[in-house]
């Protein structure tokens, strides 16, 4: 390729990509790239690669295009043009450094979030472009380290944190006991069939972040809604393979889960609040598996709340006093139109919303989304550096007064918690279940 | 001696245009296009009589033509009258509209002899 | 001049319409029979509202949120393109030479207003040359091929609008541009020119994909 990138300087190690690299020869590099491109792309491939006129508009759409002072390089254009574009141009000629170059475009530089899909006139889709590379990636045995294991979580265990087959049920169990000491009533219901609702959530959750199940448990009970949750393996929603373009595993993680739906005979899936999964379940996992939609109601945690809110079940004793701003996640909004339900939301809990700007779904990623934060700690400074528009845009919400900063997915919630600290802005950062839990009325 | 060769050659050129233009029906250079309301093009150059001499045309119906029900009427010919009389504007049926016709008969011609503008601008130069 | 002028306008013009049209076609059916081998879903998900929706926003100027983003661009790109269809289309000498040949004809443009859009399209693309060398992101992502189709789509107009002044040797402007017409017209199918055909359904794809499945506005 011509022009060097310009962050060869700092050079980044990380043993998945290198260790990958080593093993390499330009024959494979060849066989698996043309392999991919031939039985596993098609029409949109073809079309994407001839149509673009390489008019270099979608390079405003991309935040780290816009937080790497418009260097060409980052622009979504310029980031196919370094990958994919060669490879078919090549026929799959390229050579393992240019492989690695790809691994770390495709991985940590590109959140798949879609915003450049809005921007470029003919709706040439680029994430859909960088996840072909990703693929290969994937078939080369290339995939950053920290993603990848992840994706070997998911495989061995079903979800992503090697939670294991007692820790899950133990988890559940003690949140139930927590929240009995403040509602001695609450259940969190496990296996029960024919439930209204199978509630799903990441792994992270029962591995990090329990008192987010207490949370929802409460929402549940006081809301009186029919639930249940799965006791054995489906619970977790997450799905990284999405990500590690590992479409095989992706396809075993939502056919587990589906069937684990199905096994419990509920009407719907609600989920929590994250991002990538409502993306798995909801978009690219049920079409893997030859569904248009999902076959079941999947139900993301804003809708849910909405809902709740809407109908009534849930009563906001007295709203939320700090001002928020409301971060509307790419995979919810731009994948799922959320946006203006998640405003009712924020509205009905808050006392005061202060929109930031771009809002709603052109909406800036976090710079998590995609897998990216997966990757680990050797690219945590790629993703905070990479979004530096995102701490311009929260701190012009601040400056409007806003202190809260509500992110209402998981992946969007660690990256804006990096970006908030590295840059200083001053936003403690909430999930809607967070602000729900702490206004709504309880029982006495 | 200047002066002298100056005055007989504008004497002789004088001579010369005054019995071309005692020899011709008229002194045309140009094809006329009154009956065009806002013509978009200059009219075509067209000195008639060099045209005829050029191109060894001694029948007027060569393109005076008389057309009936279609056919070309043998024999007959239209010089007394404006091209515009039987095209009009729009055309209609066989009948070429007056732009169609004139480019058919001049540009017909041409191609047909290999001889002779068939361009736009070789006949509507600006 | 007179075999050349009818060899271009002539058997070559025949060529570059077939292929243009004939390639159109086949450059538009092998894609969509590419799709239904390999990628049948994106049927499933195709719309005619939302594709509509999704290029009716993109076909007006200033009314998705990168047009505004953009006004030069969004001014030149759209008289460039209005200005490149009609122009040749409603062109008076256009439609003559279409008279003579088929004695088909329909409305034409005054010469003085299709005059003053050929020089939009060139001075279009003269734009689109000066963006291309001096932004650095689209600088980053030319290619050769960039110059080339920009020079295939300016030349029947630079050419067209000195032969319509009759300025330099006439008959041989008028045979080149006869020649870059019949080039342009074949290159459509073939080159990135081919947004024509393609762009309306890569748009109608993602407009179907967010109105149908992301519930999201497209533009
Ligand atoms: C078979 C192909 C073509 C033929 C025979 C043809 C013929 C002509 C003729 C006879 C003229 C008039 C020149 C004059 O007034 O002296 C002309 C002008 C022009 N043509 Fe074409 N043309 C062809 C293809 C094209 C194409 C493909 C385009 C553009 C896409 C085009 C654009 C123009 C333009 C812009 C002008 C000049 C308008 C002006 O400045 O007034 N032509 N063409
Ligand atoms: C009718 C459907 C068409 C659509 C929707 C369309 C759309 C576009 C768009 C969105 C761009 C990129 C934005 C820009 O740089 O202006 C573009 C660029 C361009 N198009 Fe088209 N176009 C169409 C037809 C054509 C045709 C028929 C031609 C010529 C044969 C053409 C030639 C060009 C050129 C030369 C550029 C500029 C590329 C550059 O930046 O160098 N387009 N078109
Ligand atoms: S990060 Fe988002 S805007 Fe940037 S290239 Fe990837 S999908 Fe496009
Ligand atoms: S905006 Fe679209 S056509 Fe233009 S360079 Fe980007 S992807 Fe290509």
């Amino acid at each position: 390729m011509a022009e060097p990138s310009k962050k060869e300087e700092n050079k980044v190690v990380d043993e998945g990509i290198d260790v990958g690299i080593s093993r390499l020869t330009e024959e494979k590099i060849q066989s698996v790239i043309n392999s991919v491109i031939d039985s596993e792309t098609g029409a949109r491939l073809k079309a994407y690669v001839e149509t673009c006129i390489h008019c270099g508009l979608c390079s405003e759409a991309c935040h780290y295009y816009l937080s790497h002072d418009n260097d060409p390089h980052y622009s979504p254009v310029g980031k196919v043009k370094q990958t994919i574009w060669e490879m078919v141009r090549k026929k799959g000629r390229v050579s393992p450094e240019f492989i690695r170059r790809a691994a770390i475009i495709a991985h940590t530089e590109c959140n798949l979030c879609k915003r450049c899909a809005q921007y470029c006139p003919f709706g040439i889709d680029i994430a859909y472009l960088i996840s072909v590379v990703r693929r290969i990636i994937h078939k080369l045995g290339v995939t950053p380290l920290y993603l990848q294991d992840t994706a070997h979580s998911h495989s061995v265990t079903m979800n992503q944190m090697w939670v294991k087959g007692d820790e899950w049920p133990d988890t559940l169990q003690w949140q139930e006991e927590e929240a009995q000491a403040e509602i001695p009533n609450l259940r969190i219901p496990l296996e029960k069939e024919g439930a209204d609702v199978m509630y799903s959530v990441i792994a992270p959750e029962p591995k990090f972040q329990a008192q987010l199940i207490y949370q929802a448990a409460v929402i549940m009970h006081v809301a009186g809604v029919n639930w249940t949750m799965p006791a054995s393996v489906g619970w977790d929603n997450s799905d990284m393979a999405m990500f590690s373009g590992d479409n095989e595993l992706m396809g075993r993680l939502k056919r587990t889960h589906f069937e684990t739906a199905a096994r419990l005979k509920v009407k719907k899936i609600v989920m929590g609040e994250c991002g990538h999964a409502f993306r798995s379940v909801y978009d690219m996992g049920n079409r893997w598996l030859g569904w248009s939609m999902p076959p079941f109601t999947i139900v993301h945690a804003i809708e849910f709340y909405h809902d709740l809110i809407k109908e009534g079940r849930i009563k906001i004793a007295k709203k939320y006093k700090p001002p928020i701003t409301l971060h509307d996640p790419c995979n919810v909004v731009r994948g799922g139109g959320l946006h203006e339900k998640a405003r009712y939301v924020a509205h009905a809990i808050c006392e005061k919303v202060i929109e930031m700007h771009p809002n709603r779904e052109h909406n800036y990623c976090c710079c998590a989304g995609g897998g990216v934060i997966n990757t680990g700690p050797p690219f945590k400074m790629t993703r905070i550096k990479g979004n530096r528009v995102k701490a311009e845009q929260l701190f012009g919400a601040k400056t409007k007064g806003a202190e809260v900063l509500v992110a209402p997915c998981h992946n969007c919630h660690s990256g804006l918690h990096d970006i908030v600290h590295h840059y200083e802005i001053g936003l403690d950062i909430k999930f809607f279940g967070d602000i729900i839990y702490e206004v709504m009325e309880k029982p006495e | 001696m200047k002066t002298v060769t100056l005055i007989a050659l504008s004497l002789s050129i004088a001579i010369v245009l005054a019995f071309t233009a005692a020899w011709s029906q008229d002194d045309m250079t140009v094809v006329d296009n009154a009956a065009f309301n806002n013509p978009q093009r200059t009219p075509s150059v067209f000195v008639h009589d060099e045209h005829n001499e050029t191109a060894g045309i001694d029948d007027c119906a060569e393109c005076h033509h008389v057309y009936e029900g279609g056919k070309r009427v043998e024999d007959e010919s239209s010089e007394g009258q404006s091209c515009s009389e039987c095209h009009d504007l729009q055309g209609s049926g066989n009948q070429p509209s007056l732009i169609k016709a004139f480019h058919a008969n001049c540009k017909g011609c041409h191609q047909e002899q290999g001889k002779g503008p068939i361009m736009c601008g070789e006949c509507h130069i600006k | 001049m007179h075999s050349f002028y009818n060899f271009v306008s002539g058997p070559l013009a025949w060529v570059a319409f077939i292929l243009f049209f004939g390639g159109s076609i086949y450059r538009i059916v092998s894609m969509l029979k590419l799709v239904a081998e390999k990628e049948r879903f994106i049927f499933s998900y195709m719309s005619w509202r939302y594709s509509l929706r999704s290029i009716i926003h993109w076909i007006i100027p200033f009314a998705t949120v990168n047009w505004r983003r953009q006004p030069v661009l969004t001014v030149v790109t759209f008289a460039f393109h209005l200005c490149l269809l009609a122009t040749p289309i409603f062109l008076l000498s256009h439609v003559v030479l279409w008279d003579e040949a088929f004695s088909i004809s329909w409305w034409t443009l005054p010469d003085a207003v299709a005059d003053i859009m050929t020089i939009i399209v060139i001075l279009g693309a003269v734009y689109f040359l000066v963006r291309r060398v001096t932004q650095p992101e689209v600088k980053f992502v030319t290619s050769v091929s960039d110059f080339v189709i920009l020079a295939i789509v300016a030349a029947p107009f630079i050419t067209g609008f000195l032969a319509y002044h009759q300025w330099l040797s006439y008959p041989l402007v008028m045979c080149l541009h006869v020649l870059a017409g019949d080039i342009m017209l074949a290159a459509i199918p073939f080159t990135r020119l081919s947004h024509m055909l393609f762009s309306p359904f890569t748009r109608a794809y993602m407009g179907s994909e967010f109105g149908k499945v992301r519930h999201a506005r497209d533009w």
